[in-house]
């Protein structure tokens, strides 16, 4: 009988219940909503960084990270290679020589950041085959052809099939430059990114710096399912023990992307909290709102021999209807919102035509959510939770009241 | 006669200082089984305090309380809530009914808090709702009897678990004066044909002249204490 007084009490006053549930629920459907656009954006600028740069998890000398050159190249990577790419959660792997030269033509010379990467890995993997804008993207069998970023190929005044000279010093500190030709031009909307890189095919680049067949500075890991990072991330650091070779997640390679990301969840995550506050501010309310109008009636139970116990698991019954109805209301809208904004994203483009840069990387300006059964689950289940809590309060006040002042 | 209540010098005390009240002077009442007796007097006299008292709503400032042959002072609130639903039944002035429970739950609800099995306490209260003039009306609401009506479901619901003592706070106030003679007629009628035990206060004539035993309290002291012969007794 307990349950059935606690499910018609809460409808007692309906306006007030629904309008309770409906705060309840269209507080959790923006939280939901807004947490999975967010997760969505990181995703998003997770998987197109990593992707143009050396993946989710990179292998590199120890010693790189301090200061980067290319004599601090790995040693024999394809065997290793091999090991890695048998592991089921991982997508590609990529070796990559990423090295620091000068760009020149007959117009000038920029400062450029030289990326020798393997063609064939990249037209699987990088996004910036998306972004030619002019040309094509590099073939394995390219030689000594490059592609470039629009702002570099502007200020060199470079076209498709046009010579330039990568001027460097070599793994062996000696100057070096080697001629090479414009085979395509990217547009990312990232003026670092467009005005100052450049990708060679890997071969080019070993005999640009003089480094021996089959060396790179980096073998990259490329992740098909990203929440494996943490388990591959052990795997790989088994399988180079006692070895010359650091195995770091893309936190550690891209430092500013992932502090970028904690800072940008720290502000939003204040709005969520004022969210979830108002919510339950809301519940609090409705709930000792409730307890206050029936301070009688609870006088009358306590009268008949109501034990203190069933009359707090009667307004904790009412405070978790209204909890579980609002959370499965808020559940359905912002789940089924998000659901669609994942499947179909949301298209800023009309907004920010050019898209948008984070910390030097260009993001697409359409947008997807990502939801998961943990953000769903997580963030219903805090609202739940705190509801069952903030009852706590009215209940004490209930089966604390004085039976004889109330009946008076 | 079994005696259901026993008081030995009670008084109760309110307030402190200058604005210190004495409710109740060292009462002394003896109540045995199947007494239907009424208690009267002003507003004010103690009526309510020493029905609170009998009933462990409320505690004595000193004196001896017992209850059922137990000494109740010093019960623990919980104690207290036990003893009365088991053992004592309360009829309000203003009913009290619980809105969002038919007439059938409301009478039913202290044998559910007894735990009684479901079949059993829904035939009790089906019998009793029916003997107290309520048969076809069980799955009304409150807000759906007139107040005759829901003073019935209250009777009902003091007496469906067979309590030790119905204690009842003027239950014909609230109801017109042909709706009260009914329910005193069904509560005489509980008594003489089922044995409850009723105490009630009451401050009106006709339903003083009912009572086979009248107490006269005022000023928290028992005044007048004896039996009455009438036509209904």
């Amino acid at each position: 009988m307990i349950p059935r007084l606690a499910w018609r009490s809460i409808w007692r006053n309906r306006r007030r219940t629904l309008i309770t549930v409906l705060s309840i629920g269209f507080g959790l459907a923006c939280t939901v909503f807004f947490i999975a656009i967010g997760e969505g954006v990181y995703a998003q600028l997770i998987d197109q960084v990593v992707r143009m740069q050396a993946g989710h998890i990179t292998m590199e000398n120890p010693g790189y990270r301090d200061a980067p050159a290319v004599d601090l190249w790995i040693k024999a990577p394809e065997s290793l290679r091999l090991q890695i790419e048998k592991l089921p959660q991982v997508e590609r792997t990529k070796l990559i020589i990423m090295g620091q030269g000068i760009a020149r033509s007959a117009s000038g010379d920029v400062s450029a950041t030289l990326m020798g990467i393997e063609p064939s890995v990249e037209l699987d993997t990088s996004p910036l085959v998306r972004h030619i804008v002019a040309g094509r993207y590099l073939h394995d069998d390219d030689g000594p052809w490059v592609v470039i970023g629009s702002e570099l190929a502007k200020r060199l005044k470079l076209a498709v099939g046009k010579k330039m000279v990568i001027t460097t010093n070599d793994a062996a500190g000696n100057l070096v430059d080697e001629l090479c030709r414009v085979r395509g031009i990217f547009e990312t909307g990232s003026v670092e990114i467009d005005g100052y890189f450049i990708q060679a095919p890997i071969d080019f680049a070993r005999r640009l710096f003089v480094l021996p067949e089959e060396s790179a500075t980096q073998l990259g890991v490329v992740l098909r399912i990203p929440e494996a990072q943490d388990f591959i991330l052990r795997e790989a650091r088994l399988m180079v023990a006692g070895q010359d070779i650091a195995v770091l997640p893309w936190q550690e390679v891209i430092p500013e992307i992932a502090s970028y990301i904690k800072l940008d969840k720290g502000s939003n995550l204040i709005f969520q909290a004022i969210l979830i506050f108002l919510i339950l501010f809301t519940i609090f309310n409705t709930i000792f709102m409730s307890v206050l109008e029936r301070e009688r009636e609870f006088a009358v139970l306590l009268a008949l021999g109501t034990k203190p116990v069933q009359l707090r698991l009667q307004i904790l019954m009412e405070s978790a209807c209204l909890g579980l109805i609002g959370c499965a209301l808020g559940l359905l809208v912002g789940g089924l919102a998000a659901w669609a904004a994942q499947v179909w994203g949301i298209d800023l483009r009309s907004l920010l035509e050019e898209g948008f840069t984070i910390s030097g990387f260009a993001i697409s300006a359409k947008m997807h959510a990502r939801v998961t059964t943990g953000l769903l689950l997580g963030t219903a289940g805090l609202v739940f939770g705190a509801t069952l809590i903030l009852s706590l309060i009215p209940m004490r006040r209930a089966t604390r009241l004085s039976i004889v002042d109330q009946l008076r | 006669m079994a005696t259901i209540v026993d008081l030995q010098e009670v008084t109760k005390d309110y307030g402190q200082g200058q604005a210190l009240t004495h409710a109740l002077r060292g009462v002394n009442l003896v109540i045995e089984a199947g007494e239907f007796t009424a208690m009267a007097g002003p507003s004010g006299s103690g009526k309510s305090t020493l029905l609170n008292i009998m009933g462990g709503l409320d505690r004595p400032t000193s004196g001896r309380v017992e209850v059922d042959g137990r000494e109740i002072s010093d019960l623990s609130n919980t104690e207290l809530g036990l003893l009365r639903r088991d053992r004592l039944g309360f009829i309000f002035q203003s009913y009290n009914l619980i809105p969002v429970l038919t007439a059938l739950e409301n009478a039913e609800y202290v044998l559910m808090l007894q735990g009684v099995p479901i079949a059993e306490r829904r035939a009790r209260v089906r019998e009793v709702l029916a003997e107290v003039g309520l048969e076809g009306l069980e799955n009304r609401f409150p807000r759906q009897l007139s107040g005759g009506q829901q003073q019935r479901v209250a009777i009902a619901r003091a007496i469906v678990s067979e309590p030790a003592l119905v204690l009842a706070d003027e239950p014909t106030a609230n109801v017109d004066s042909k709706t009260g003679t009914a329910l005193l007629d069904l509560m005489h009628r509980l008594n003489e044909e089922k044995g409850v035990t009723f105490f009630f206060s009451t401050h009106e004539e006709a339903v003083m002249k009912r009572a086979r035993r009248l107490l006269q309290l005022e000023d928290g002291v028992i005044l007048n204490d004896g039996i009455q012969t009438n036509k209904w007794n």
